[in-house]
Order: structure tokens, then sequence, then C-alpha cells
């Protein structure tokens, strides 16, 4: 690919460079995953509670989108059809192994973000947080997960759940409802 | 977007989960690019091995099973009159052959009863 090529949003240029992926061209493979996978693995592991699991998933998502890069039509912004791929096998993932997402949290908060003092108040903020996420019903979860912390609109969110945007905001609400229950006890102690 | 107003404890699980917003993992791309190679070259392997075996199945089609199965009837045929299996099953019932059992009920001439008295 050329160097000097002009500027795009991200959105066109995620078209323009899916179709380069058709083609087989790894580094514009390269380049998307780039520019995608941070999020996708933020979000995955918010669903599982699990690093390596997410890593795991995000990987099996590019593998999925490289063989549908031929079939691919841009009707969605790309970042939305990822998401929904790998919400799809997120639910596949619970299904296969019958079991629910871990609660042994490998989380920890980006350095630097916080001053030393409040780091330990923010980690257990955080693990209490995650841990509650992932109590929550796979619906109220995916939902809360993509509105607050992937900043999606409720349309969004409605497709990417193959749902009406009115059962997105009930299981929005319900989530919220529900964490405010489970983290009652750690707030009182704060 | 209509989004409720924020209430301290929406605060708070904003900012805890917008902390796990983005995970940027160290060499992902190149591990991805890795594995999607590694698939390509494996579905590959698939889509020849499915043509080969496909090829392999007419091939037998073609030659070896018309062969066989000519070869296999004149083999039976050969045995059947070898046998004359429908000879020991008339025997079996009693039958001279089949054409006595099709053959209408008559006197024998008194001709065939000259010749055939005295010898038989």
């Amino acid at each position: 690919m050329s160097q000097e090529e002009p500027m795009l949003p991200d959105d066109e240029d995620d078209k323009r460079l899916m179709g380069l992926v058709a083609g087989g061209d790894d580094d514009a493979l390269r380049l998307l995953v780039h520019r995608h996978h941070a999020r996708l693995v933020g979000y995955l592991r918010g669903e599982v509670g699990s690093q390596a699991t997410a890593e795991e998933l995000a990987m099996e998502v590019f593998i999925r989108l490289h063989r549908a890069a031929a079939r691919w039509r841009p009707e969605a912004k790309l970042s939305t059809y990822l998401i929904h791929i790998a919400r799809n096998l997120v639910l596949n993932e619970w299904r296969r192994r019958g079991r629910k997402p871990t609660t042994a949290l490998e989380f920890a908060p980006e350095p630097g973000d916080v001053s030393q003092g409040s780091a330990r108040r923010v980690a257990e903020l955080d693990e209490a947080f995650q841990r509650a996420i992932l109590q929550l019903a796979p619906e109220q979860r995916t939902a809360i997960l993509l509105v607050v912390q992937q900043e999606l609109p409720y349309e969004e969110i409605a497709e990417i759940m193959d749902a009406p945007v009115s059962s997105v905001k009930t299981w929005i609400h319900r989530a919220r409802a529900r964490l405010r229950e489970l983290l009652k006890d750690f707030h009182d102690q704060a | 977007m209509d989004k409720p107003e924020q209430t301290p404890f929406d605060q708070e699980l904003a900012a805890a989960l917008r902390r796990g917003r983005a995970v940027a993992v160290a060499g992902f791309a190149e591990r991805v690019v890795g594995a999607v190679r590694a698939d390509r070259r494996r579905r590959a392997v698939v889509r020849w091995s499915s043509a080969l075996a496909a090829a392999a199945a007419v091939f037998v089609a073609l030659f070896t099973l018309p062969a066989a199965s000519e070869e296999a009837l004149n083999r039976q045929t050969f045995a059947l009159v070898a046998r004359d299996e429908s000879a020991q099953l008339a025997d079996l019932f009693g039958a001279a052959d089949d054409l006595s059992l099709l053959a209408p009920v008559a006197e024998r001439p008194a001709l065939v009863e000259t010749f055939v008295a005295p010898g038989s």
C-alpha cells in the first residue's frame, strides 16, 4: 500500500481496507487489527472477565472477519460488525462450555492514570464493578458494557444485539438497578 | 441519544468501566496476521483435499466400478450355468424340468408309446 494516500475518516478507510483484505492484503488486515483490537479486547474482557480468553476471542473475531471479507457489505460500521461477531462468539463460548463467565478477574487500572495514593481504591472499585457486571444476565451485561463502556448509541446496540431499541433500554435499566443492588454493600463500606 | 441523567453511582460505574474500555495488546496485529495465514493454508489444504477426493471418486466411478460390475455379472452367469441351479431346484421339487411343469397334461400318442416303452 502507498504511504502517501489521502487521510480518510476511519469508517471510510475501514471500507477501503476491507476491500484490500478481501484481496489478500495482509498489511491492510494489520492496520485494521491495529485500529480496532484494543476496544474489542476491552469489550470482550468485560464480557468474560479474563484477559487471556478475551484475546483468544478477539483473535477469532479477526479470523472470521478475514474469512467474510469478500462477502462483507459496508451496511454498518466495521466496529459494529466486529462487536456483533464478538458477541456471538461469547454466546457460543458459554453454550459450548456450559458455564458462565469467570469471576476470577485479572483486572488492574491503567498505569499512570491515577495517583499512587488512590490507586488501590480505584483498583478495588474497578474490580467490584467488574465482578458485579459478570453476575448480570447476558443481555444486561452486553447492553450495559456497550452503552457505558463503549459509549455506543442505543440504535447501534440494538443492531449488534439483534433486538429492538426498547429491549436494549429495558436491559440497561435493569442492569443499573441490579448493579446498584450488588454494589450496595461496597458503597456502604466506602 | 437520550441517556438518563447521571447519578453519582452512574458516574462511578462509567468511570470504572471506561478505564477498561480499550486494552491495547502489544504485537496483537502480528499474531492475528500469523493466525490468518495459518487459517488460509489450512483452508487451502481442505479445499485441495476435497477436490482430490472428488476426483478420485469420479475416477473410480468411471473406470473401476463398471468393469467390476460387468465382470461380476459374467462370473455370476457362468456360475449359474455351471451349477445349473434351476435344474437342481426342479429336482428338489420332483419335477423333471421346467417344461414338464408348463406342458399341458395330455396322453402320449400311441406311436411314442411304441418307441419309448421297450427301451425305457
